[in-house]
């Protein structure tokens, strides 16, 4: 019970490691968009997830959840219809952004940008070698992503704030388990 | 009127200042895993949200002076499952939080262990902190 994210996340990280390995052995095959792809990326995978995904996702979370002021509890509940609304706006902002992030020709960062962790966090070219030796595993996260709003989605549409709260949690657990393979999966060196 | 707008202006920029971050990064990336520290204080704030939990105490310094720390922890679900409940952040609650400094902010750290004032001891690191143990 205890490891019970831990759990979750190393199964998830295992078994897209396994596909990444297997990808190395027998390279995905390039699929090449079509030559008439009507699609025009302008921001790179880190801006988009700086810009896009990240601020909107923040709305999510935050919007639920206890303060506990010098023992003081007041819960975060969006106040009003108006407010629910806003959420659901983020929560469908975050859920087609996913779709950006699958598509072919979108750069990792701007040209020449550099790790912002180097050491730490993979570099914009390595990043792509990742994604390019298994863009099948990139995109499955990326679906996961998906799959892990939708429970926010019906929990915003049903004003239920707890079941909001649960979902956070599994956002959270989606996002990490990604950025463990493909943004600092050499991360979490032992301090002893 | 002027004076006025300069007033809010200055206001939103100290509530920037104070939010956590909530960027993703790796932990490394984040906290500095040399700079290990324990932080014994008073609880003042528990920000219970995914996600990640969000510790504030404020510890008395060698000068007399208090410095107010901000406290990453796991999410609370997490927190929860531990067995860390909301009740237990008592309006003056002293504890000792054991965790890595900021690499950035000076104040600010990620927390391992939380021990509260009756002793009982509680495993608050996040996914990707250094394996010290701290989660046995």
């Amino acid at each position: 019970m205890r490891y019970f994210r831990h759990r979750d996340a190393a199964a998830a990280v295992v078994l897209v490691a396994a596909s990444l390995l297997a990808g190395c052995a027998a390279p995905a095959p390039e699929q090449p968009p079509p030559a008439d792809s009507p699609y025009r990326p302008v921001a790179s995978i880190r801006e988009v997830m700086n810009s896009v995904i990240d601020p909107s996702a923040d709305v999510v979370w935050l919007s639920v959840g206890t303060d506990i002021d010098h023992g003081r509890q007041t819960d975060r509940v969006p106040a009003n219809d108006e407010k629910w609304a806003e959420v659901r706006r983020h929560a469908l902002i975050v859920s087609e952004a996913a779709n950006l992030l699958m598509m072919h020709n979108r750069p990792v960062a701007p040209p020449g940008a550099p790790s912002l962790a180097p050491g730490v966090e993979l570099t914009p070219e390595e990043i792509r070698s990742l994604i390019d030796k298994n863009p099948p595993a990139w995109n499955l996260f990326a679906q996961q992503l998906q799959e892990a709003m939708k429970p926010a989605l019906a929990a915003i549409d049903a004003k239920d704030s707890e079941a909001l709260f649960a979902a956070g949690e599994k956002i959270d657990t989606t996002c990490e388990n990604c950025h463990q393979v493909f943004w600092y999966p050499n991360a979490g060196a032992p301090a002893r | 009127m002027k004076t006025k707008i300069l007033l809010v202006v200055l206001g939103a920029g100290a509530l920037w200042a104070v939010q956590p971050a909530q960027a993703h990064h790796a932990f490394a990336a984040e906290y500095d895993e040399k700079k290990p520290v324990t932080l014994t204080g008073i609880v003042t704030k528990m920000e219970w949200v995914n996600p990640h939990g969000w510790l504030f105490m404020d510890v008395k310094q060698p000068d007399g002076k208090v410095k107010r720390w901000t406290i990453e922890t796991s999410g609370p679900s997490q927190l929860s499952r531990r067995g860390l409940k909301k009740a237990d952040f008592t309006d003056g609650m002293s504890a000792v939080v054991k965790g890595y400094q900021g690499v950035k902010d000076p104040a600010f750290a990620n927390g391992r262990t939380l021990v509260l004032a009756d002793g009982r001891s509680f495993y608050i690191g996040s996914v990707g902190g250094p394996n010290d143990g701290a989660d046995r």
